[in-house]
């Protein structure tokens, strides 16, 4: 678990998958995707530039857990 | 010609190169375009948020020479010498860092990003072994976006997403390099004159605390990719040696130390105690080496788990804290509070982070091994920030990173014309990036980097000894046949493949480097069982170099300092 994209408020701007420092988000069908989500690192780049609160983050049961 | 997959290949010359578009780079492309040189500036990320400060940052050490005589030079100096002693070269740092210093604020302040309070104070803290309060605490969260917007405005070439996978000589001096593109699978062969090789450190070397490698400090996409090139090159690397460690919050990876101690957070153990004055005179406030020492030291003595106390500091200070740590690291104070720690009385459960190749200290760096002019021994080549034996920090990178940008400019003025490229080489070379992709079967890229994790952090991390370390030489050479089975998928796949063998290459260099230090230093980053002790004969830097027979030839470089 990781960042994660609400469908439902992406518009496909594209800016969070251009600019993911790890590649892990990708444009699938117009709509950003969390492609890898296990390779986040959690930077939270892509919920700074997203423009409509898409984005949210869900820490892995391993982080919060331990 | 076509690469292998169909997709084009692109040939481009720059009068200088820069590899790495982080926070050293992107200092290096504006210093070279000022200077007068057509600049080509190729990251495998995009440079709008790449490396390590793509969510942000929030410190900035300096001396401001404000009066008294911890704000300094020559305080500032004083703590190199004693926090980096053996790793740093005073020399160079007078040059890279504190001739360049006051430009490099000049530039943040210029690009739109204030080392101001909003109410126009500056606010400075103390941690890590400083002389005063010479951290400057901002709010750096755009500082990426933002130099970004500053190589745009000066029409700098940009290159995103292209992965660089080797450098090229000719004569002995650099003549350019190999990548593709992550996205897309082109292929491009790139000439210049000069180059600065700016790709940070080699992360996701050793197990992270949760298993999951990419839950790190450091930006887990800096994997040692030029580290391992230019090794393979004949460029000396120095300060490898060194396996970095921090404190960070359990479950997260996080950087906040220097903030939860500066703001005067107390470190405790299991039992509630302040243990950091058993092992350093300056308390909480002692180097990070020897605040990681101590933490091991608790938790081996059945005093863990660790904390960090700041029940104490008051409802201001606290907020500060809380929204300090959220600009280091965006998702830091959600995660905090996910844990509940934001409830009155609550203490925040600290454990020593994952090793990484890196460098010693906060103020000196860990590869390529540069001189005063930031110039490695391959004429033409050059290196900035975390992926340099003496950058490191915001401050070096911000700063150093602009001298490598003046140096590398007058040099290809001085260069007539681009060395030729081997063409064979570069042949071979497309071939070999993109074999994966052809397998039909084969090992995915992070089953062969686990193992590699495993070998590394099992023998040397961080403890070692000249057994652990052959060992891990022999086993990590053992893997070697792996990388023929290595398959991926698609071009995300690729690169995480060529990201493994860097890391595999890299943990040989570094085991090797650690052989021929024979002495312990910043413990633990480099604690040799069988030489416990630091031996003033080998302060100074162990200089690696590839070597025909043995692989790797080590020299000693003695480093001299006034205290
Ligand atoms: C989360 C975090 C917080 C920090 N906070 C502070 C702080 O408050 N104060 C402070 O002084 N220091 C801080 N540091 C340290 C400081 O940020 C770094 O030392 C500095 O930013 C490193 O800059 P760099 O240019 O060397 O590397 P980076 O900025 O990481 O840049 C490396 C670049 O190389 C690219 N790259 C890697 N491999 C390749 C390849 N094969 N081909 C092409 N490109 C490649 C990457 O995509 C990246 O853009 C922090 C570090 C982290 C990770």
């Amino acid at each position: 678990m990781t960042a994660v994209i609400d469908k439902g408020k992406c518009n496909g701007c594209e800016l969070c998958a251009l600019y993911c420092p790890l590649d892990v988000i990708h444009m699938e069908d117009g709509i950003a995707v969390i492609r890898y989500p296990d390779e986040c690192w959690h930077c939270g780049a892509c919920r700074q530039d997203c423009a409509h609160d898409a984005i949210t983050f869900q820490f892995a049961p391993a982080m919060l857990g331990i | 010609m076509a690469s292998i997959l169909g997709s084009e290949t692109h040939r481009l010359k720059a009068d200088v190169a820069v590899i790495g578009g982080g926070t050293a780079g992107l200092n290096t492309a504006l210093a070279a375009a000022e200077a007068g040189a057509d600049v080509l500036v190729v990251d495998k990320a995009h440079i709008q948020r790449s490396g390590a400060i793509a969510g942000g940052i929030d410190h900035f050490f300096a001396y401001l020479d404000t009066g008294p005589s911890w704000d300094t030079r020559e305080a500032y100096l004083g703590w190199v010498s004693r926090v980096a002693r053996g790793a740093a070269n005073i020399k160079i740092h007078e040059k890279v860092y504190c001739d360049e210093l006051t430009a490099a604020m000049e530039r943040i302040e210029k690009m739109g990003v204030s080392l101001h309070q909003p109410d126009g104070t500056i606010l400075r803290t103390q941690a890590l072994g400083q002389p005063g309060p010479i951290a400057i605490n901002f709010d750096g969260k755009l500082l990426k976006p933002k130099m970004a917007f500053a190589v745009k405005k000066k029409h700098i070439r940009v290159i995103n997403r292209v992965q660089v996978s080797n450098i090229y000589l000719h004569n002995g001096e650099f003549a350019g390099f190999a990548g593709y593109d992550i996205r897309n699978g082109d292929f491009y062969e790139i000439q210049s004159k000069a180059v600065v090789i700016s790709t940070g450190n080699t992360n996701r070397m050793f197990k992270s605390q949760t298993g999951n490698p990419f839950n790190l400090w450091y930006c887990p996409a800096n994997t040692g990719d030029l580290h391992r090139a230019a090794f393979d090159a004949g460029v000396e690397l120095a300060n490898v040696e060194y396996i970095r460690l921090t404190i960070v919050p359990k479950g997260f990876s996080a950087p906040g130390f220097n903030a939860f101690f500066g703001m005067g957070g107390k470190f405790v153990n299991g039992l509630g105690q302040q243990f950091m004055q058993n092992y350093h005179p300056m308390g909480d406030k002692a180097p990070r080496n020897m605040m990681v020492w101590g933490a091991l030291q608790e938790v081996r003595a059945g005093r863990g788990p660790i904390y960090v106390d700041v029940r104490h500091l008051s409802a201001k200070d606290l907020a500060h804290l809380f929204l300090q740590l959220g600009i280091d690291k965006d998702t830091l104070p959600e995660f905090l509070k996910a844990k509940g720690y934001d409830r009155e009385g609550a203490l925040i459960e600290l454990t020593v982070s994952e090793p990484m190749q890196a460098r010693p200290s906060e103020l000196c760096g860990s590869g390529i091994k540069i001189d005063e002019t930031c110039a490695s021994n391959v004429p033409g080549l050059f290196a900035a920030g975390d992926a340099s034996d003496q950058m490191g920090c915001l401050h070096m990178c911000m700063a150093g990173g602009y001298a490598a940008g003046k140096h590398a400019a007058r040099y290809a003025a001085k260069v007539a014309h681009h060395a030729p490229l081997p063409e064979k080489a570069l042949d071979d070379e497309r071939a070999r990036v993109f074999a994966p992709l052809l397998r039909k079967s084969g090992m995915a890229a992070g089953e062969f980097e686990n193992i590699v994790r495993i070998v590394a952090t099992d023998h040397f991390g961080p403890y070692k000894s000249e057994v652990s370390l052959t060992s891990a030489i022999a086993k990590l050479n053992g893997l070697d046949h792996f990388r023929e089975d290595l398959k991926a998928n698609n071009l995300h796949e690729l690169m995480r493949c060529h990201e493994a063998m860097n890391i595999q290459s890299v943990a040989k260099i570094v085991a090797h480097a650690a052989l021929a230090r024979k002495e312990s230093r910043f413990v633990p980053y480099h604690y040799r069982s069988d030489y416990p002790e630091t031996n003033e004969d080998c302060c100074g830097l162990v200089v690696v170099r590839k070597d025909g027979e043995t692989g790797v030839a080590t020299r000693f470089e003695r480093l001299h300092y006034d205290a």
